[in-house]
């Protein structure tokens, strides 16, 4: 007793000692995990392919793997998105006080996402595919004690699980159909389990990359799970979902029909224009991020459906720009949205917001941080010195260049998603805009916002990484070249891949167009740099600027109330998208007691939430509880009862059996 | 479409031959003679003289012709227009709008009342005529001043 209540006061900063050295383990082994599946990985795009096959480690099935170059790009690119992750992950637990499960859980996680790209069979895949959705299900779950987290896990848990089952139907069909367990002994598939096949994992898939409408617990998860877990699922575990329908789909299956390619491109163009508006209209700044992340996705579909489509229609060369569009996008989509979710997390943990309406003047408090941010958010708009824009431009390149085409459906389609493509990326320099500007820039609207103090410098060192991964991609993608060849080859829609034309120039293989990403940013900061020194020059002999405060209508001071906030920047979006997104507004008006004409108060409420969701997902759930509400009759908790019940069951079994 | 040309057609020219240039009363605020950009601001009018001043600025008296502009803002400005007595509420307001116009600059006083409180004389709320508030250039008189006045006394600083 004595002995209990002696150690008592110690255990607090025993705990926080065993925290801080939690913390700096899981930190530093996620990023020796991500640096050992960057290192797996290049060896498998630019080495001959390896399997290894360890059969004792699962019974009856053992684990199959093996390394080349598609799975080993996939395990590169989660590898460089877990290094500066976990870095960053080491300074934000301790600020952010992450338990020893979440933080355990953190490795296994980077470790199970790059162990899906090695599954060299069905059964392999599956287990890793599992261990990597109930890993990301424990750390969306890490800060539990609150309700909306476990909403969202819970959520997330039924999602993940149905589209698990989806993936899993459909690889049993396709396992049972191609006579093989390991997928390089699968035979030719008749054509009726291919169609199977393919509608059941792009569900699976299509539900883990957040492709429309099953997107709903990427907006849910994503806020309320820690940062760097948000990072990690939104930059490196949505890519698995690419993964596997490119791998399943379009290489094992592959090359797939022409409606396959519509299918994609449809599902794709519609994910893009409406995660986009969601994001536009959004004031979270991490509900922001992930819908941005639906909206990339539906543009890295959109790339692999005119690739299928264009390769199906004998336009192999568009097909194969389209394809190396889909998959510098994936690279450009990791770099700037794990660079963007630290930030954002960088944000949240100095002021506890992410409100975007209570944010900004962060500009001055946190400098590093907006920098980085910047970085982000003008990857996510898809223009020049941005890491999104090579992907971009290549994808509207390949479907301009399949315009003139004897195939109607081409003809029809591809001028159709142009459209989208364009009206995406539109809105997703209107979105960055808002996210940068409403919630760095001007003063701010909060207290929190206000006594924002900079990250320290393991956050700050893990957010360089993505940026300069970020500021690489956007002026020389070349980099890239090599890998690219050895992936494109594998996969069926872009095998006879010729990319020697991508230089510091990049020339379009087999088609009329280039690009010189390096020049154009060379050229934009040499004019800059033009700029800055001929006004320098220019203002020498006009008398010496006088320092007044800002015009503020005749007030005396600017407020930060008179400042535009994230809802207001987006109501012209809100009105015009109206249909789309069914936004719920009220205006209450209060009048004064002495007269009904004199306003005391105006209350403003908008409340957007997810037209798709309440749409689709609401009947269903309501059906579920309904059912269960059934079921809950028959358990009474009479033990007489279940006793009765399990002699019924005894009693069918034996006469179905007989 | 058509009844506009016809309407046009029927109608004619409204504006008003224009008078010998008035001598300069100031120099050119901004070094480039011929052009005026005004920034108007009600200190406390009865609003007779915005009337009189949306008259200069309309078709019969037609002011834009002669290099005057009413811009939305004092940062775009050259001269301050000013109307009406200043009352308190208006005072500081009134001095900010000065402070926002770049230098060099003119303030116009327009009316009786800006230039010596009028009918408000000692009223409650009243600060004072324009001229004890800020420094006055140009002084329009008239309660309230016809266009034809206003017209003049701005093309005195445009000089055109």
């Amino acid at each position: 007793m004595t002995l209990t209540l002696d150690a008592t006061p110690d255990a607090d900063p025993v705990m926080a000692h065993h925290n801080a050295f939690g913390a700096v383990a899981a930190g530093i082994l996620t990023s020796v995990l991500g640096v050992a599946g960057v290192g797996v990985g290049l060896a498998g795009m630019l080495g001959p392919p390896r399997s290894v096959q360890i059969g004792w480690l699962v019974p009856l099935i053992g684990v199959a793997l093996q390394l080349d170059p598609l799975g080993g790009f996939f395990i590169a690119l989660t590898g460089a998105v877990a290094v500066p992750v976990g870095v960053y992950a080491i300074g934000y637990a301790r600020r952010e006080h992450l338990g020893a499960v979440p933080l355990s859980v953190l490795p296994l996680f980077a470790a199970a996402m790059m162990l899906v790209p090695a599954a060299a069979s069905v059964s392999t895949f599956l287990l890793a595919w599992e261990l990597m959705a109930a890993a990301s299900l424990i750390l969306v779950a890490a800060q539990h004690a609150r309700p909306a987290v476990r909403q969202a896990a819970v959520f997330y848990a039924v999602m993940t699980q149905l589209g698990f089952v989806a993936i899993l139907l459909g690889l049993m069909v396709l396992s049972a159909a191609g006579g093989a367990d390991r997928f390089a002994d699968l035979s030719a598939v008749p054509a009726g389990a291919r169609t199977a096949v393919f509608v059941l994992t792009l569900a699976g898939f299509g539900s883990k990359a957040g492709l429309l409408p099953l997107h709903a617990w990427l907006p849910r998860a994503h806020p309320e799970a820690p940062s760097p877990v948000s990072a990690l699922m939104s930059a490196a575990m949505v890519n698995l979902g690419i993964y596997g329908i490119i791998r399943i789909d379009l290489q094992l299956l592959g090359p797939g029909p022409r409606w396959w390619g519509v299918t994609l491109l449809v599902i794709g163009a519609v994910s893009a224009v409406y995660g986009v508006l969601q994001a536009s209209v959004a004031t979270d700044l991490k509900r922001l991020l992930a819908y941005s992340t639906v909206e990339n996705m539906g543009l890295i579909a959109v790339a692999l459906g005119a690739a299928t489509l264009l390769a199906a229609t004998g336009a192999t060369s568009a097909a194969t720009v389209a394809m190396a569009a889909a998959l510098l996008l994936l690279v450009g989509h990791a770099a700037f949205k794990c660079l963007g979710f630290l930030a954002a997390g960088s944000v949240l943990a100095a002021t506890g917001l992410c409100d975007l309406d209570r944010l900004g003047g962060l500009a001055r408090r946190m400098p590093a941080t907006t920098i980085l941010f910047g970085v982000a958010a003008l990857g996510a708009s898809g223009l020049p010195l941005g890491a999104g824009f090579v992907g971009e431009w290549l994808l509207v390149q390949s479907l301009i260049h399949a315009a003139p085409h004897p195939s109607t459906v081409v003809a029809l389609a591809t001028p159709l998603v142009l459209g989208a493509v364009a009206l995406t990326t539109g809105l997703g320099v209107a979105t960055m805009v808002k996210a940068f500007g409403i919630g760095f820039l001007a003063r701010p609207r909060s207290d929190a916002a206000a006594d924002a103090r900079e990250a320290p410098a393991s956050m700050l060192t893990g957010m360089v990484a993505p940026a300069v991964a970020c500021v690489v991609l956007a002026a020389a993608p070349c980099v890239l070249a090599t890998p690219l060849r050895r992936v494109l080859a594998a996969v069926p829609a872009a095998a006879h891949a010729d990319l020697s034309g991508m230089g510091t120039v990049l020339h379009l293989p087999g088609l009329a167009g280039s690009i010189a990403p390096g020049l154009i940013a060379v050229f934009l900061v040499i004019a800059v740099l033009v700029v800055l020194g001929a006004s320098r020059w220019g203002s020498r002999r006009r008398p010496p600027p006088v320092a007044l405060p800002l015009w503020a209508c005749g007030a005396d001071d600017l407020t930060a109330r008179m400042q535009y906030t994230a809802t207001s920047f987006a109501e012209p979006l809100q009105r015009v998208f109206d249909d789309v997104l069914r936004p719920d507004t009220d205006i209450e008006v209060t009048p004064l007691e002495e007269s009904h004409y004199l306003v005391a108060a105006v209350a403003y409420r908008a409340r957007i939430g997810d037209a798709v969701q309440d749409l689709l997902y609401t009947p269903v759930i309501r059906a579920v509880t309904l059912c269960a509400n059934g079921i809950r009759r028959a358990h009474t908790g009479s033990v007489h009862l279940y006793l009765a019940y399990g002699a019924l069951g005894v009693l069918i079994v034996l006469l179905v059996a007989r | 479409m058509r009844g506009w040309i016809a309407k046009i057609a029927a109608v004619g020219r409204v504006t008003e031959p224009a008078d010998d240039a008035p001598p300069a009363a100031v120099g050119a605020p901004t070094g480039v003679a011929g052009s005026l950009q005004i920034r108007h601001v009600d200190a406390g009018s009865c609003n007779g003289c915005e009337v009189e001043i949306s008259g200069a600025f309309g078709p019969v008296y037609d002011a834009e012709r002669f290099g005057v502009r009413l811009v939305a803002s004092p940062r775009h400005a050259d001269a301050l227009l000013v109307t009406g007595v200043v009352t308190r509420n208006m005072a500081q307001p009134l001095r900010n709008t000065l402070e926002a116009i770049p230098a060099p600059r003119v303030v116009i006083a327009c009316g009786d009342c800006a230039l010596n409180r009028g009918v408000f004389g000692d009223a409650y709320g009243v600060v004072g005529a324009v001229g004890e508030v800020i420094p006055v250039d140009i002084e329009i008189p008239g309660c309230p001043p016809t266009p034809t006045q206003i017209v003049s006394a701005l093309r005195s600083v445009t000089g055109r």
